[in-house]
This record gives structure tokens, C-alpha cells and sequence, in this order.
């Protein structure tokens, strides 16, 4: 039987709180440090013990990171799924189950690996041998699969941190496994895991960490949040790096963090930070935004920088709180009531969530507007590779406030909603400057901030609030474009869909044909995008929501004739993207409409 | 040449927008006391930063203090913006005005968290028991039993916002009326020199809406209704205390953060200011006759503010350079070597 090496997905059945989560991180490490590309996902249920979870990994040496369309490995602790797990798998899948479940394995067609797993482990460690009997699978499977134990132990004290009990318990439980594969089974499937020369350089890391490294390094001076899956580790994660790089020599903080009594206030209190001249954020995720709609609109209109980091979940409502979507696109562009768009930052790998991350505060500032930051839960809380974060290439961009009475008089007729510029950009003075005081408001007022209801007053700062943010077309992050000569089908798509979009792009190309691909990256849309669709035949637009709400925009943007060229495809079942469901999807499309 | 106070100001330069409120409007009178009492206590203008949330009464930071900056918000959020101005310049003298249903109802749980939190800064609520802007609906403070005019009584329990901010552990709570121009005057003043939360719960007659005799919030109801705790005086700190004439009756003092007494004078009986229970009970005895209790209720020193808390640098993080914001690239450095260990 031909070897299978470094190609496989395998997935881990577990109940929730079993503490299987760490023995997962440990097997994927282990993987990661062989070198090849691995790459997790957990599915997790919206509770906290109990309930069935799912970590998938996928190995892959071509850097495919979606989950895999086949289960070949599954390991199964988790009797409330048993059955189901056992009855979907593909003849010749391997199955690893823990024997002290005590279910039967009714299948014929599977290879089979027994293991007394909570025996095992009760053997080792009693009191923890529920979580103990993680650790004795990871084990199996590491010497199933030809992973050397000493780049296991590496894995285990790094998930661990110095904690020796817990290193020691954990590596005992794996090399249980270990021998218990080589003594009591014998291997008769052909997955191998083999060392490659793996980049040094890389390591894991979710987006929501490498977010709020950025923020760190963008100069985040205030936090305010209200707890929301998927984006609480975000808040979470700058609240932990303050103490290690945001004080001063005498310990004292230079970034508040505020768990705000609800998402109002949370949005309320990074207008107010914004407004006074600091650079505050929140992070949320669907439902929140929906919350702080009324106050979005006040920032786009009384030109307060703001951030605000969407880290999306499936929707409406509480919808499917722990699954990921690209469900709130639409909503970020024109959130708010009345005529606004906000600027909206799309990054598609964790290298872009940093950069994204400390970007957002400069656009925010620049613009003197709402900026969004979009990322999503397969994003945001699973673990990608990053290739190593680069330091902000140029200084802050503070934008145009004025600090000194000096730089006011060089500002010619100055008022706080006057185009000096012709830019659209106004200038502004801050509270406890005393310089041209004026009152900020969402009702009317004219270009020196005086009260003011009248028709063409309105209509003309309405304007000239558009060719603002029309501004930043081509200041945003660009579109990325990977261009086949023929130029017959090119894929728009965005976000965490970056993650799939090479596997698809084989999958078709498999088929003969020749994609090219623009991932988009920022709101508003550059206008490289409309010259991408007009280089091409026909355009798909890619996305992980229902309705195709990037589509949606790009029809409102793109130009008109172009418009017949552009088909949706997006759909969405709570689950990251998986390659083969998009790619035939891709393909679907193109035959219905025979184009 | 104009009355000028410590910092050479004439009141002129305290002084705001013409008012669009009703003629007779209580606010404005409680308007004309915030730029008299902020003149009095020679406070900077450019320092100041006026807050308001949206209704009538958030509509008069453009009406005062035309030199300092203002945010009229969104309705019931002052609370959570002034808690982010207030962490990007602590330096800065929040001055915030509400109405009713600004704080009672849409900004009930802001007002609560703010108190929670102990912002440093006045908090003025302009309470009339309506929504004027809507054209007089009652609003939560309305009292069980009073009637707005043209209009049945109102069915419902008043929220005492006074009770609930002593309740919530508020460092300063003290109700006054609009019409008692000495009171009010010399309850802002203290509440400008107090340092963490003042709530000052001011009835301010709705004169469109709610000034009829039926009404517990009437000019006149008020008027003939108002049981104050103690007379009072306001000594700035720039004032020797020992050359201001003593009372001729019984009075207590109350130091202030900035070196400022306020001076409590018994009335009838005296009033303690530390005493939670106390404060609470006058509140209560006051609520059963139909009566209104005015004066300093409840005064605690030493609460940390959320500044303090927060742990903030001594420069406003708004003034903060990026050598201060910005890690330097070493620290980036370090964290990828440990990522990648």
C-alpha cells in the first residue's frame, strides 16, 4: 500500500470542557514543528460543558488550510455524536475510540484502533483522568503517525509554559499511547506525517491575538468592551500585552481598559476617547454592532475617529453564536441611520490582522471618521500560520489636529466642518485646547459647527462628507490581485475566505480552467477593482454568507456596464469554507447561466 | 471696566448662545448659575468640557461656557462618552448637564455604570418629570399622582434618582430646585470642586408642559414644597476660611477636594452628610408627604476616581507622544523569537 504523507484531515470528537483543547494545540504543534502545514479548527458548541465539540486538523504540504473535505483519521471520545461520527465516515477512514465509552463500533470497513483511554489514564493520574485520556490519543496517534516524542515533548512544554506537574502528567500520557499502539495494535492504515524543511520564521497564531498586537503597537489608548463571542480573547489579549509594553517607567498605564456594562456604552466611551483626542477602540461582534448603530452614525457625521473591530459570527440575532459567517459586511459599510459609509478593513491572514490592527487607528484618525475592522471566527479564533508580524514601516498619523495656537493661525478661515483643503478633511481642535471651542452634535450645523437646520447647510456638509471617504479609495489597503493571462474567469473574495481560496483555485484549475483571483481588502472599493472585472470575462464573487453582500456592494459601485459580468456565489452553514463545496459551487454557477 | 474674578475673567467670557428653550424655562436659570458659579470659582473655560445627552436640558452646553469645547451626544449616552473623554484627558473639568428622561429611562444604566465607576465630574440632572422635546409625555421621575397639564395622573412610581445614586455608593448626591438660585448656586460651585461623581438632581419646572397645580413639579408646587436640609455657603479655597463670617446658628463644614468648604447651616435639625441611611430617610420622608428635600444629601472623600483605578500615566493620554504609544521595534522583535520557540 502506497504511503500517504503529510495529506490527511483528521478530526477529534469531543465533549465540551473535557479539557480536550489542549491536547489538541499539543497535536498541532507537534505538527507544525514537523515542518509540514497544519492548520486547526474548532467547532464548538455555544456552551461551556458538556455539549459536542470538534477539532479539525488538516495536513497538508501543499499549505491547504480549510478544513478537508474527507475525515481519514477520526478519533472518537464523545458518546452523545458516537454514532453519527462512526456512520459518516468514508470506508477505510481510521478510527481511534476510546473503549471505556463502552458503544459499539458497528462498521466492518473502517480501520480500527481500540484504546482504553480513561483506564489509561486513571492509571497515570486519577482525579484528571478525564483530561488525562486527551493526551493518551494525541499519543497514539503520534506514534501512528511517526512523530518523533521528543518534537511532542517540545509541543507539550510549550502548551504548557513552564507548569512541570502539568508537563510531566502529559508527557507520561502520551508515551502511554505511544506504547500502547506499538504493544497492543498493529498498524495497518498508511498516513505518515514525514519532517519537512519547514520556515523558522513561522509560527501559530490566532487573528484575534494578532489584532490586538497590533492595536498595542498602533497606540491604542483606550479599550472598552462588552463580553461577545467570537471577539472577547481580542479584548482579552490587549488587556494581557499592556502590562508588558504599554507602561511607563513608573508602572503606570498609557491604555485604559474599560469592560463597558454594554455594547452603547462600549461605542459611547470610544466616541468620547476619539473626541478628546486618544485613540480608543471596542471589539464586538454582530450583535453588538447592531447595538451601536445610533452612535456609528454620530461618529461618521461629527467626524470622531473611532475603531471598532467586528469579529463576526453567524447571524440574525444570536443565530449560531459560536460558528463563524461573513454575515456583517453589508452592514458595517452603511451602519446607522440616514446617508453614512465607513471605511472597513478587510484583512485575509494574521499578517494582516497586525498590520490591519494598528492601521485602523491611522485611517480612523486621518479620516476623522468610524473605521471598522472585519475579520470573522475562523479568523479570529482559530490558529493560522504567520509568517512573522513587520514592525509599522512609518510613523502615527495623528491627522489634522490642531494643538497650538500657532498652527491654528496658519489655517486660513478656519471652522471645524470647513473644507480648507479641498480634501473633505476638516480640521479640529481638541477639549482643553481652548482653541475654537465649538459644541459637537448630530444635529445640522454649518462649517463653523454653529447650530443649523437649513437645507443647503445640510446638503453641502453631506457632500463634502462623501468626497471624504470617496478620498480613500486608493489610500486603503489595495486589492490583491493573482492574474491568469486568458483572463476568462476572475474570483473576487475577501477576508478569512484567503484561507480556502488557493485549494479551490487548484480544484478548478484541475478542471482546466484559468481563475484569477482579486481579494478584496478594504470599504470602499479601490477602483483596481473595477479594472479587474473589466480585464475579465466573467467574475465571480466568493463569499461565506447567504445573500452576497460584497456582491451586493459591488453591483451599487462597480460601473454600470460591468455590472452583467459579476455572479454570486455564497452561502453559508456556520462551518469554514470548504474547498471542494465552493469550487463546485464555482462551477454550478458558470453551467446555470451557461456562460 | 467688568467685575473680573481670580484668573482676571469678566463673567462675559463664561457666557454662551442665546437660549431657544420656552421663555420662563427652568434650565435657563440653572444656566445662568453654571456660568455664575463656574466664574466665581475662576475656573479655566478652555479647561472645561461640557457633556450633554439629548432633550431640552442637553441642549444648553451651547447656552454657557461658549469658550470651552462641548459633545451634545446621543440620547442617554453622555455617561459612557464622558467616560471615554475622561480616560483620554483626566485633566479635563467635566461638566454635564441631563434631563429626566436622558437619565431615568434611555440613560438609566449609563447613569448607574458612571456612578459605579466614580467618573470625576459634575453630573447636573435638569428634572421637570416630562419630555418636552416630544411635547410632554411624563417621564420616570414624575412623582404617583401629580398631573401634567391637560392630562390624566400619572399612574406610575417615581425612580428617585437622588436615592439611586446614594444607593450605588455616589460620592456626592444633593437635589436643589431651579427657583432656589442660592442653594443651586452654592450645591454647583461644591460640585465643581469636588473631585470623583457629583449628581445634582435639580427640579426645573417644565413651564409648556408641567407648571400646572396639579403638578408635584410646578414653580409653585416646588415653591411651596421644598424642605431644605440646611441653608448653605460655598468658601472657595482662595477664601481664608477664618475671615468669612461665622453663622450665628448651629452649621458643619464639608471640605472639598480643591480646599473648598461648603458650609452647612441647621435649620431645623441637623442633616448629616455621612450618613447613608440618613440621606436615604430623608429622601423617604419627604416622598410620603409630597414634599421635595433639597440640599447637599449624602458627601463621601476619598472614593478612587476610574483614572485612579485605571492606573492612567500623569500626561492626558491625548497629549502623549508616540515614543510613549508605540513599543519600540526590539519589544515586537522579542515577541516573534518567543512565538517562535
Amino acid at each position: 500500500m502506497e504511503k500517504i504523507i503529510n495529506d490527511f484531515t483528521i478530526n477529534i470528537a469531543t465533549a465540551n470542557g473535557t479539557g480536550s483543547q489542549s491536547a489538541n494545540l499539543i497535536l498541532l504543534n507537534a505538527l507544525f514543528r514537523m515542518g509540514t502545514h497544519a492548520s486547526g479548527k474548532n467547532l464548538f458548541p455555544s456552551n461551556i460543558a458538556g455539549l459536542p465539540t470538534w477539532y479539525i486538523v488538516r495536513v497538508s504540504d501543499h499549505g491547504y488550510q480549510a478544513p478537508g473535505d474527507n475525515t481519514h483519521i477520526q478519533v472518537v471520545m464523545n458518546i452523545d455524536t458516537w454514532n453519527d461520527d462512526i456512520a459518516d465516515l468514508k470506508p477505510g477512514t481510521v478510527l481511534i475510540h476510546n473503549t471505556d465509552v463502552k458503544a459499539p463500533v458497528n462498521r466492518d470497513d473502517l480501520i480500527v484502533y481500540p484504546v482504553p483511554m480513561t483506564s489509561m489514564a486513571r492509571k497515570i493520574n486519577p482525579k484528571l483522568s478525564k483530561m488525562v485520556a486527551n493526551m493518551i490519543y494525541v499519543g497514539v496517534m503520534a506514534e501512528m503517525l511517526e512523530i518523533p516524542q521528543n518534537i511532542l515533548e517540545e509541543a507539550i512544554s510549550k502548551q504548557f509554559g513552564g507548569k512541570e506537574k502539568a508537563i510531566e502528567i502529559n508527557s507520561q500520557a502520551s508515551l502511554a499511547g505511544r506504547e500502547y499502539f506499538k504493544n497492543d495494535l498493529e498498524k495497518k492504515d498508511n498516513y505518515f506525517v514525514e519532517k519537512r524543511d519547514g520556515n523558522n520564521d513561522q509560527f501559530l497564531i490566532d487573528g484575534n491575538e494578532a489584532v490586538a498586537l497590533g492595536c498595542i503597537y498602533g497606540g491604542i489608548n483606550m479599550l472598552s468592551w462588552y463580553p461577545i463571542t467570537p471577539s472577547s480573547s481580542l479584548a482579552e489579549s490587549i488587556d494581557k500585552y499592556i502590562p508588558k509594553l504599554r507602561l511607563d517607567k513608573d508602572g503606570k498605564s498609557t491604555c485604559a481598559v474599560i469592560q463597558a456594562e454594554d455594547e452603547l456604552a462600549a461605542v459611547g466611551m470610544v466616541l468620547g476617547a476619539g473626541w478628546a483626542g486618544a485613540r480608543g477602540m471596542t471589539c464586538t461582534s454582530g450583535p453588538g454592532i447592531s447595538l451601536m448603530s445610533e452612535l456609528i452614525g454620530l461618529a461618521y457625521y461629527a467626524e470622531v475617529p473611532s475603531v471598532i473591530w467586528d469579529v463576526t459570527r453567524v447571524g440574525p440575532s444570536t443565530g449560531l453564536p459560536t460558528r463563524t459567517q461573513q454575515g456583517d459586511i453589508s452592514m458595517l459599510y452603511e451602519a446607522s441611520h440616514g446617508d453614512t459609509q465607513h471605511i472597513v478593513l478587510i484583512p485575509g491572514n494574521v499578517d494582516e490582522c497586525f498590520e490591519f490592527g494598528w492601521k485602523a487607528f491611522d485611517y480612523a484618525e486621518k479620516y476623522q471618521t468610524m473605521v471598522f475592522g472585519f475579520t470573522d471566527l475562523d479568523l479570529g479564533m482559530n490558529l493560522w500560520v504567520s509568517n512573522g508580524f513587520e514592525y509599522p514601516n512609518k510613523p502615527m498619523n495623528r491627522g489634522k489636529v490642531l494643538r497650538t495656537k500657532e498652527e491654528l493661525e496658519k489655517i486660513e478661515n478656519y471652522g471645524r466642518y470647513r473644507d480648507v483643503d479641498g480634501d473633505g478633511i476638516p480640521y479640529r481642535t481638541l477639549p482643553g485646547s481652548g482653541l475654537e471651542p465649538i459644541v459637537s452634535r448630530g444635529t445640522g450645523r454649518d462649517e463653523d459647527g454653529v447650530y443649523s437646520e437649513k437645507a443647503s447647510v445640510y446638503r453641502t456638509n453631506m457632500d463634502r462628507l462623501r468626497k471624504k471617504i470617496e478620498g480613500s479609495r486608493t489610500d486603503l489597503p489595495q486589492p490583491i490581485l493573482r492574474e491568469e493571462k486568458e483572463h476568462d474567469l476572475g474570483i473576487i473574495y475577501y477576508g478569512s475566505m484567503e484561507n480556502t481560496i488557493q485549494e479551490i483555485d487548484d480544484i478548478l484549475e484541475s478542471t482546466g480552467m484559468k481563475v484569477s483571483q482579486c481579494r478584496v481588502r478594504a470599504l470602499p472599493l479601490s477602483p483596481e477593482i473595477d479594472e479587474f472585472v473589466r480585464r475579465h470575462e466573467k467574475i465571480i464573487v466568493l463569499e461565506v454568507n447567504r445573500d452576497g453582500q460584497m456582491y451586493g456592494i459591488l453591483r451599487k459601485e462597480i460601473a454600470t456596464e460591468l455590472v452583467p459580468k459579476l455572479y454570486s456565489v455564497a452561502f453559508s452553514d456556520g462551518l469554514p469554507p470548504k474547498a471542494v463545496e465552493y469550487a463546485e459551487a464555482i462551477i454550478g454557477t458558470l453551467e446555470s447561466f451557461e456562460i | 471696566m467688568a467685575k473680573v474674578n481670580k484668573i482676571n475673567l469678566p463673567l462675559d467670557d463664561y457666557k454662551g448662545g442665546k437660549s431657544t428653550l420656552c421663555p420662563g424655562c427652568g434650565h435657563d436659570a440653572i444656566s445662568s448659575v453654571i456660568m455664575k458659579a463656574a466664574w466665581e470659582n475662576s475656573i479655566t473655560p478652555d479647561g472645561i468640557a461640557k457633556m450633554s445627552g439629548i432633550g431640552c436640558s442637553s441642549k444648553t452646553p451651547a447656552y454657557f461656557l461658549s469658550q470651552s469645547h462641548g459633545f451634545n451626544t446621543a440620547h442617554g449616552r453622555m455617561p459612557s462618552v464622558t467616560t471615554g473623554a475622561n480616560m483620554a484627558n483626566k485633566n479635563l473639568n467635566f461638566l454635564a448637564v441631563s434631563g429626566d428622561g436622558d437619565t431615568a429611562s434611555i440613560g438609566v444604566g449609563q447613569f448607574i455604570h458612571a456612578i459605579r465607576r466614580n467618573l470625576n465630574m459634575l453630573y447636573i440632572v435638569e428634572n421637570n418629570g416630562v419630555y418636552g422635546l416630544t411635547k410632554g409625555q411624563y417621564s420616570a421621575t414624575a412623582e404617583e399622582g401629580s398631573q401634567k397639564r391637560k392630562s390624566a395622573p400619572n399612574e406610575l412610581k417615581q425612580i428617585d434618582l437622588c436615592a439611586m445614586a446614594i444607593n450605588l455608593g455616589c460620592s456626592f448626591v444633593a437635589r436643589s430646585f431651579s427657583g432656589s438660585r442660592k442653594q443651586l448656586t452654592a450645591l454647583i460651585r461644591a460640585g465643581m470642586s469636588h473631585r470623583g461623581m457629583a449628581v445634582i438632581d435639580v427640579i426645573s419646572p417644565c413651564v409648556t408642559f408641567n407648571n400646572n397645580e396639579e403638578s408635584y413639579k410646578s414653580l409653585q408646587y416646588v415653591k411651596n414644597n421644598n424642605e431644605e436640609l440646611h441653608g448653605l455657603d460655598y468658601i472657595p479655597h482662595f477664601n481664608p476660611i477664618e475671615e468669612v463670617e461665622i453663622p450665628s446658628g448651629g452649621y458643619k463644614e464639608v471640605k472639598l477636594h480643591d480646599g473648598s468648604y461648603l458650609r452647612l447651616e441647621t435649620i431645623s435639625e441637623e442633616h448629616d452628610v455621612g450618613d447613608r441611611m440618613m440621606a436615604l430617610n430623608a429622601i423617604n420622608n419627604a416622598e410620603e408627604k409630597d414634599k421635595h428635600v433639597t440640599g447637599l444629601l449624602y458627601f463621601q472623600e476619598g472614593i478612587p476616581t476610574l483614572d485612579e483605578t485605571e492606573n492612567l500615566v500623569d500626561t492626558p493620554l491625548s497629549e502623549l507622544s508616540e515614543d510613549m504609544l508605540r513599543p519600540p521595534k526590539e519589544t515586537l522583535e522579542e515577541l516573534l523569537t518567543s512565538f517562535r520557540s
